[in-house]
């Protein structure tokens, strides 16, 4: 009887202390799902989100099912950031779901003038969405306030990934179900489009520590009229001068050899080819011969954080899972669950 | 006092037996297509159900909901109206075979049949066989067979049928049959057109079912002549034309643009001769099927596929006595298809069937049957089946089956530009049955179980070709084991002028991959669908009911990625104003989803809310 209401005491002591603290030192949580990563997939039957502590103690599975009560339904390409939201880019229901980033509380959507959204980047507080279009593609200009596209800037065909750096957007153009092999410069203030060409189905693309644009070009493959396979088009990894938009160095991969995914890290670069990933530096001229780990998974997304590589083992019937590699070991060091056909991990 | 009792039953037996025996020979002699008499015979230990033209009128909005309602088969439906296909006892879509008129005419592009690119109202009977014997029209339906009638009746009547239903949502079902015989002709034709907005409202959303109208015409035209005592010659023909739109899903149905058409044309020249004990008949099939695929309704450009079938059958019968009796089917079939993608592929095929028929005077009987396809593409083993019935005593029986199926792959399958797999083996699968049940006059039970064994089953997903994981290719990937059960009751009961009836079906389902130990995913355990029909004097009442179990959406068979079990309940009043000799009359109302309850049967898609129909049903 007395140990109990010592302990009860003690706790509500150590409640009131703990609740002080946090008055004095800590600022208010922003949400449950701040300081971790978010894991999306592109669906079926759904896309879902899951979310994973940074230190691995939880998972959750379908957070904004979970905090919503509804479904993003397919193909969850992609996601984008700013301070406050996520902007969640769902291209068959020509859809882009806002929540908050951390409460994943749904703030609206933008439900018209979509077209396919691929992927959307969010500078001096607007969005900019690729979209595959209908007729014709574009990039459509949205009103982050009232959810509204405001624009749509024509470009060619199969438009992906977008950044944004001093004024300008830069955009892949991967060519959607077709073969493309541009990058369209668009000059934010003129809406003037500038297409520089790479080669065949360009899709990551990110600057470097020395200011030069990377693209990441897959390679494609040649069908004749009866759609038998007649040849390939060759793979790269292309730097682009972004003051004089011309291509200042190319990689180039072997005949039939299509790399998939492309990330910077530090001042190194990773590619993958299959389940392997390479490693060089991104000052390198010459690709490495051998890879620097192998996930030995379907390695369908990667990103590279705290010294580790996070890489997704796809499941496209059911739960994928995320490996943690650690880059000084190679090996794995946490695994988690993640969404039916995850593609993307961001770090939140 | 025992052995008087025994000898009561065995008379019992004996006139039972009798009086089965000659309403068959009597109805043999004026129905001129005998689809459903064959395929009782030849379907001994199988269960086959029966859906007859009233039951088609209670859900005439589509072949879906017939199904989904009143038989043992999971409809998959992406909303309603969109793409549909059937699994039968756990198999997949390709494994159920639509047969009509005798003839399969699942798609030789992806090997199935879409249930809402068909209208079945014209057809006069449909009968629905579980288990995978019914090799004589093909061995790759392991789950069943669902056989589409028209039926022709020589002797002397003029009929006239016209049916008009006009319901929410914009709905119309207008369908008029006329047919006409006399001793030695027989004619029907019939004609349907349906066309509906369809655009009902997702429960619980401010939604609405976008993008999802319909319209579609169906012609057909039967003709018999009897050409002498002993032969006859029939023709059918049908036509079939429909515009579909695809509708949305959550959370956005507004992006839903997609567009479908359906063109089927099938023709069928029959002729037979008939003396003594030997029965030839000779039929000539022709059939095309097109399909165009918009993936922009307000774009002129569609992708497409099309094929078009001959197939010659000869089918050879003779009675060594009245209980015994062996049939042959040769056929040969050469069909063409093509699609926007996949250049013209021919592939011919010839097979042999053999059936023995025997009857154990006073215990049963039962059928064996063997099948071996020649085929251009693939080299096929001998399929077979086995089916016997036994009665021991009055009004029980026993029924036991097994059947080896093999399926071919589909051209889809096959030949899909850089992704179909040329290197596919046809799937095959081994399965028994055993059945018990019971009937008299007034009530009809019977308990199924069955165990299918499949391997080799061609499977698209994504990993199957370990070069391209996120990419879905086609593989003999699947070992996979269904067993469940199968429980039909019928029951009917008059008391004084009012009478009952209650049909249901019970399934229970498990369909496992051998290897992973999972559940195949959009297989739901359970399934159970009845209806309850009340008639006194010239009001006649039925209620419809559907539990669909939860299914699982992923192969890990998670608890997060599930479609949930849901009820719902359809319900309908009739009421008779006119009713002689020749005429009738009847006025309904239809309320289907009655209790209002939203559902979906696929993630995302909901399924109509509560919505009424009125009918006139005039025969004259």
């Amino acid at each position: 009887m007395k140990i109990s209401k010592f302990l009860l005491s003690a706790f509500i002591l150590s409640v009131l202390f703990v609740s002080c603290d946090n008055d004095d030192d800590m600022q208010e949580p922003k949400g449950d799902y701040e300081n971790g990563l978010l894991i999306s997939g592109e669906g079926g039957p759904s896309g879902f989100i899951y979310y994973v502590s940074d230190d691995f103690s939880t998972t959750e599975s379908q957070i904004y099912k979970k905090v919503n009560n509804s479904e993003l339904s397919v193909y969850l390409q992609s996601m984008a950031f700013d301070t406050e939201n996520a902007y969640i880019c769902v291209d068959n229901q020509n859809t882009i779901t806002v929540v908050d980033r951390y409460t994943f509380l749904k703030k609206g959507a933008i439900t018209t003038d979509l077209e396919g959204p691929r992927y959307m980047t969010v500078a001096d507080g607007i969005g900019y969405a690729t979209n595959w279009g209908t007729a014709g593609a574009y990039v459509a200009v949205i009103d982050v306030n009232s959810l509204m596209v405001t624009n749509k800037i024509s470009i060619g065909n199969g438009p992906e990934r977008i950044i944004e750096r001093n004024g300008k957007l830069y955009v892949s153009h991967q060519g959607g179900f077709g073969i493309n092999n541009v990058i369209s410069v668009i000059d934010i203030a003129t809406e003037a489009v500038t297409e520089i060409t790479v080669n065949d189905r360009p899709d990551e693309l990110f600057f470097d520590t020395t200011g030069n644009l990377v693209v990441l070009c897959e390679g494609g493959k040649i069908y004749d009229a009866s759609w038998v396979q007649i040849g390939e088009t060759k793979g790269a990894i292309s730097k682009i001068n972004p003051t004089t938009n011309t291509v200042i160095s190319e990689i180039v991969f072997a005949d039939g050899v299509h790399p998939t995914l492309l990330e910077s890290y530090g001042s190194d670069l990773y590619y993958s080819i299959g389940s392997k990933v390479y490693k060089m530096s991104q000052t390198a001229t010459t690709l490495p011969a051998n890879e620097f780990i192998d996930t030995e998974g379907n390695l369908y997304g990667m990103a590279f954080n705290n010294n580790n590589l996070y890489a997704i083992d796809a499941n496209f019937s059911g739960e994928s899972t995320l490996n943690v590699f650690s880059l000084a070991s190679k090996a794995i060091t946490n695994t988690s669950k993640a969404p039916i056909a995850a593609s993307k991990i961001y770090f939140n | 006092m025992v052995h008087f009792s025994r000898f009561l039953f065995f008379v019992f037996l004996f006139i039972g037996l009798n009086i089965y025996a000659q309403e068959a020979i009597i109805v043999s002699l004026d129905v001129v297509n005998l689809q459903t008499i064959k395929l009782n015979k030849h379907s001994k230990g199988y269960k086959i159900l029966a859906i007859n033209d009233s039951i088609i009128q209670h859900n005439s909005e589509s072949f879906s909901s017939l199904l989904r309602f009143n038989s043992p088969i999971y409809v998959k439906e992406y909303g309603a109206g969109g793409t549909s296909s059937a699994s039968f006892r756990g198999t997949s879509a390709s494994n159920t075979a639509v047969i009509w008129n005798g003839i399969n005419i699942n798609s030789i592009n992806n090997g199935q049949t879409g249930f809402n690119s068909f209208n079945v109202s014209l057809f006069d009977n449909i009968n629905i066989r579980s288990g995978g014997g019914s090799i004589e029209f093909g061995s790759g339906a392991i789950g069943g067979t669902i056989h589409l009638n028209d039926e022709l009746r020589f002797g002397k009547y003029v009929k006239n049928q016209l049916v008009v239903s006009i319901g929410s949502f914009e709905t119309y079902h207008n369908l008029y049959k006329f047919s006409f015989g006399s001793a030695t002709t027989a004619i029907k034709v019939g004609l349907s057109y349906n066309e509906s907005e369809n655009n009902y409202k997702w429960l619980g959303y401010n939604l609405k079912n976008e993008n999802g109208a319909y319209h579609n015409t169906d012609f057909s035209f039967s003709i018999a002549q009897k050409i002498s005592k002993f032969s006859k010659i029939s023709f059918n023909t049908s036509k079939y034309d429909g515009v579909r739109q695809f509708s949305g899903q959550l959370p956005n149905p507004f992006a839903a643009k997609e567009k479908y058409k359906d063109f089927s044309f099938r023709n069928l020249l029959n002729f037979n001769y008939q003396k003594n004990e030997r029965s030839h008949t000779l039929k000539f099939a022709y059939l095309t099927q097109e399909y165009q695929y918009f993936a922009d309704k307000n774009k002129a450009d569609f992708n497409f596929g099309k094929s078009k079938r001959f197939v010659l059958n000869y089918d050879f019968s003779y009675k060594f006595s009245s209980n015994s009796s062996i049939e042959t089917f040769s056929e040969v079939e050469s069909t063409f298809g093509e699609t926007d993608q996949i250049k013209e592929k021919n592939r011919k095929q010839f097979s042999q069937s053999l059936i023995y028929n025997q009857r154990i005077e006073n215990l049963g009987s039962f059928n064996a049957k063997v099948r071996k396809d020649f085929n251009s593409d693939y080299s096929m083993p001998f399929v077979f089946a086995l089916g016997a019935e036994i009665k021991p005593v009055r009004n029980i029986f026993v029924r036991f089956n097994g059947s080896k199926n093999y399926r071919v792959p589909s051209y889809n399958d096959l030949y899909w530009p850089s992704l179909g797999n040329e290197n596919l083996i046809p799937e095959s699968s081994l399965q028994g049955e055993i059945g018990l049940g019971y009937k008299n006059n007034n009530f009809t039970i019977d308990v199924g179980a069955f165990y299918i064994d499949a391997k080799d089953k061609i499977v698209w997903k994504p990993g199957a070709d370990p070069e391209r994981p996120e990419v879905w290719t086609p593989a003999n990937l699947d070992e996979v084991v269904n067993k469940g059960l199968e429980l039909v009751i019928n029951y009917k009961k008059n008391i004084h002028k009012h009478s009952f009836n209650l049909n249901a079906n019970y399934s229970y389902t498990i369909s496992k991959d051998k290897n992973t130990k999972q559940l195949l995913p959009y297989i739901p355990k359970h399934l159970l669908n009845g209806t309850l029909g009340y008639s006194y004097h010239k009001i006649s009442a039925f209620y419809q009911h559907l539990f669909n179990g939860e299914v699982y959406t992923t192969t890990d068979n998670l608890d997060d990625y599930t479609v949930p079990y849901f009820n719902v309940g359809n319900f309908g009043v009739n009421y008779n104003l006119l009713k002689n000799k020749v005429t009738q009359l009847d006025l309904g109302i239809k309320i289907n989803n009655l209790f209002n309850k939203p559902y979906q049967v696929l993630p995302n898609r909901p399924m109509p809310n509560r919505n009424i129909n009125f009918n006139i049903n005039y025969k004259f």
